[in-house]
C-alpha cells in the first residue's frame, strides 16, 4: 500500500471514530437534558474524543505511539510559547474592541484601564500554564494525528481549510443542544454553527503552523485555551464600561469584528506554504 | 530527551498516578464520612479533603526526587548527550505535569460531585475548585523552594538546610515588622485596592520563580553532587 493510501485509511478511520462519537452525543442529548451528572459525563468524554479517536486509530492501524507531538520542545520554542498566549488574545481584543470604536462607542470600553488589562492578562497567563491540560483531549487529534494525515493528501492550504470545517463541524452537537434542548430556533443554531466553523477555520492556520513551527502539540493547547478564554476576559472588561442597556452595533461593524482573524489566517497560511517550500 | 522521560516514567510511574487519588481526595473522604454528612453540599468537608490531598500530592511530588543524589548517577548523567541540565529539565517538567494532572483531576471530580448533587435536588452546591487552582500555584511556589536544596544537599541533609533557611527567613521577616509595623497599615492598603493586580502577579512570580529554580538547580547540581555521600 502506497504511503497516500494509508493515511487515507488512517484518516478515514479517525473521522470515522470522531463522527460516531458526535453522534453518540446527538443521541444522548435527551438524557443529557434530564440529568447533570449524564451530562457532565457524555461531555467530557465528547471533549476528548478527538485524542480517543488518535489513540484508537494509532492502535488499530498498528501505526505506535509515536510523533504524537506530547514534547514540550521548549528550548529555542519559548517565543513561541508566548506567541500561542498572546495572539489569540491580542485577536480576540481587536474583535471585539474593533467594531465599537469604529463606530464611535469609545465612551463603552470605560472597563478598559490599564490595571485591569493587566491584571486580566496576567490571570490567563498564569492560568494558561495550569488549566489548558484538558484542551490535549481535542489537539493530539486535530493537530497532532488529524493534520499530520491530512496534508500529505490535500495540501497545506487543504489541510487548514478541510481540516477547520472538520474540526467546526465537530462542535455541531454543542451548538444544536440548545434547539435540540427547546431553546432557540434552528436558525440561530445554524448562526451559531457558521459562525464558529469560520472563526475556526480561520484560527486553525495559526494552530496548525505552531505545531509545525514547535513540533509539540502545547504551544496549540495553549493558543486553543486563549482563543476559548480571552472572550470571556474580553467581554468581562466590556461588562464593567458604561454599555447602555439598549445599545446595539449597526450590522456593517460585523466586518471589521472578523478582520483580525481573517489576517490570521491569511498570514499563517502564507508562512506555512513558505516553510514548506523551504523545506523542499 | 525521550530516554530521560522513559526513565522518569518506569521509575516513578506510581508516584505520578497517584495524583489521580489525591485529585479525587474530596470525594474520598466524603464517601469515608458518609455516615457523618448531613448535607450533600458539605463544603468544610471538601475543602478538608481537598487540603489533604494536596498535602499527599506534595509529599508524593517529593518523592520522586529520591535516588538521585547519587555520585555515580550524577557523573554518568553528566556525561550523557542531554547533560544534567536535561535531567534536571525533565524532573522540573516531570513535577510541573504532576501539579498539573492533580488540579485537573480535583476539577473533574469536584464538577463531577457538583453535577451528581444538582440531580439528587441540592442546585447551590458550590465547586470548591476555585481554591485549588490557587493552591496549586502555592504547591508550584513551594517545589521551586525543595528542589534546589534536594539536589545542592541531598535528600535527608536538604531539608535540615532548608528549614533553617526557612526558620531565618520566618524571623528576619518577623523582626521587620515589629520595627516597620506603622508602615504596614499603607502596604496592606495598597494590596486592597489593587488585590486583582496583586493576586495576578503572585501567580505569574510563582511560574517565574519555579523557572528560576530549575536555572538555580542547573548551577548548584554539579556542587551537589561532590558532596553526596555515595
Amino acid at each position: 500500500m502506497t504511503i497516500k493510501k494509508e493515511n487515507a485509511k488512517r484518516l478515514g478511520i479517525y473521522l470515522l471514530i470522531v463522527f460516531l462519537f458526535m453522534l453518540l452525543y446527538i443521541l444522548c442529548a435527551k438524557p443529557m437534558n434530564r440529568s447533570n451528572a449524564m451530562y457532565y459525563i457524555i461531555y467530557m468524554i465528547f471533549s476528548f474524543s478527538p485524542a480517543i479517536a488518535s489513540l484508537i486509530t494509532r492502535f488499530v492501524t498498528k501505526e505506535g505511539f509515536r510523533d504524537m507531538k506530547l514534547h514540550l520542545h521548549f528550548s529555542g520554542n519559548f517565543k513561541w510559547y508566548i506567541l500561542a498566549f498572546g495572539l489569540p488574545l491580542i485577536c480576540f481584543s481587536a474583535m471585539f474592541m474593533l467594531p465599537v470604536i469604529i463606530s464611535g462607542h469609545t465612551d463603552w470600553l470605560g472597563g478598559f484601564t490599564f490595571s485591569n488589562i493587566l491584571s486580566n492578562a496576567l490571570l490567563l497567563f498564569a492560568f494558561s500554564a495550569v488549566q489548558s491540560i484538558g484542551l490535549l483531549g481535542e489537539e493530539l487529534g486535530w493537530r497532532g494525528y488529524m493534520n499530520q494525515k491530512m496534508e500529505p493528501l490535500v495540501g497545506t492550504v487543504g489541510t487548514c481549510l478541510i481540516g477547520g470545517i472538520v474540526w467546526g463541524l465537530w462542535h455541531l452537537p454543542m451548538d444544536i443542544a440548545g434547539h435540540l434542548g427547546g431553546n432557540g430556533t434552528l436558525s440561530e443554531a445554524l448562526g451559531s454553527t457558521f459562525g464558529r466553523l469560520a472563526m475556526l477555520t480561520c484560527f486553525g492556520a495559526f494552530l496548525m503552523w505552531l505545531t509545525k513551527k514547535t513540533n509539540s502539540v502545547f504551544p496549540a493547547v495553549i493558543a486553543h485555551f486563549m482563543y476559548n478564554e480571552s472572550q470571556g476576559a474580553v467581554m468581562m472588561l466590556l461588562g464593567e464600561g458604561n454599555i447602555p442597556e439598549s445599545a446595539s452595533l449597526p450590522l456593517w461593524t460585523d466586518v471589521p469584528r472578523y478582520f483580525p482573524l481573517l489576517v490570521i489566517a491569511a498570514v499563517f497560511v502564507v508562512l506555512l506554504m513558505r516553510d514548506k517550500r523551504k523545506a523542499v | 530527551m525521550t530516554g530521560l522521560v522513559y526513565k522518569e516514567w518506569k521509575q516513578n510511574r506510581w508516584f505520578i498516578l497517584s495524583m489521580i487519588l489525591c485529585g479525587s481526595a474530596p470525594l474520598i473522604v466524603l464517601l469515608i464520612m458518609r455516615g457523618e454528612i448531613k448535607d450533600i453540599g458539605e463544603a468544610p468537608i471538601r475543602i478538608g479533603g481537598m487540603i489533604a490531598g494536596f498535602l499527599a500530592a506534595g509529599a508524593l511530588q517529593m518523592m520522586v526526587l529520591r535516588g538521585d543524589d547519587r555520585k555515580l548517577w550524577g557523573y554518568w548523567i553528566t556525561s550523557t548527550a542531554d547533560g544534567y541540565k536535561g535531567f534536571l529539565r525533565v524532573k522540573y517538567e516531570m513535577i510541573f505535569a504532576m501539579i498539573v494532572l492533580f488540579l485537573f483531576t480535583l476539577q473533574c471530580v469536584d464538577r463531577g460531585y457538583c453535577a451528581v448533587a444538582a440531580d439528587v435536588g441540592t442546585r447551590d452546591v458550590g465547586e470548591i475548585s476555585g481554591i485549588a487552582v490557587l493552591l496549586c500555584f502555592v504547591q508550584i511556589l513551594l517545589r521551586a523552594i525543595d528542589i534546589p536544596f534536594v539536589y545542592r544537599f541531598g535528600s535527608k541533609k536538604g531539608s535540615f538546610v532548608k528549614l533553617t533557611y526557612l526558620i531565618m527567613l520566618t524571623i528576619f521577616l518577623l523582626v521587620l515588622f515589629i520595627l516597620n509595623k506603622d508602615r504596614f497599615d499603607s502596604i496592606i492598603e495598597v494590596f486592597k485596592t489593587n488585590s486583582s493586580l496583586m493576586l495576578s502577579v503572585s501567580l505569574v512570580l510563582c511560574l517565574a520563580l519555579y523557572y528560576l529554580s530549575y536555572r538555580i538547580t542547573c548551577r548548584l547540581y554539579l556542587k551537589g553532587v561532590e558532596q553526596y555521600d555515595h
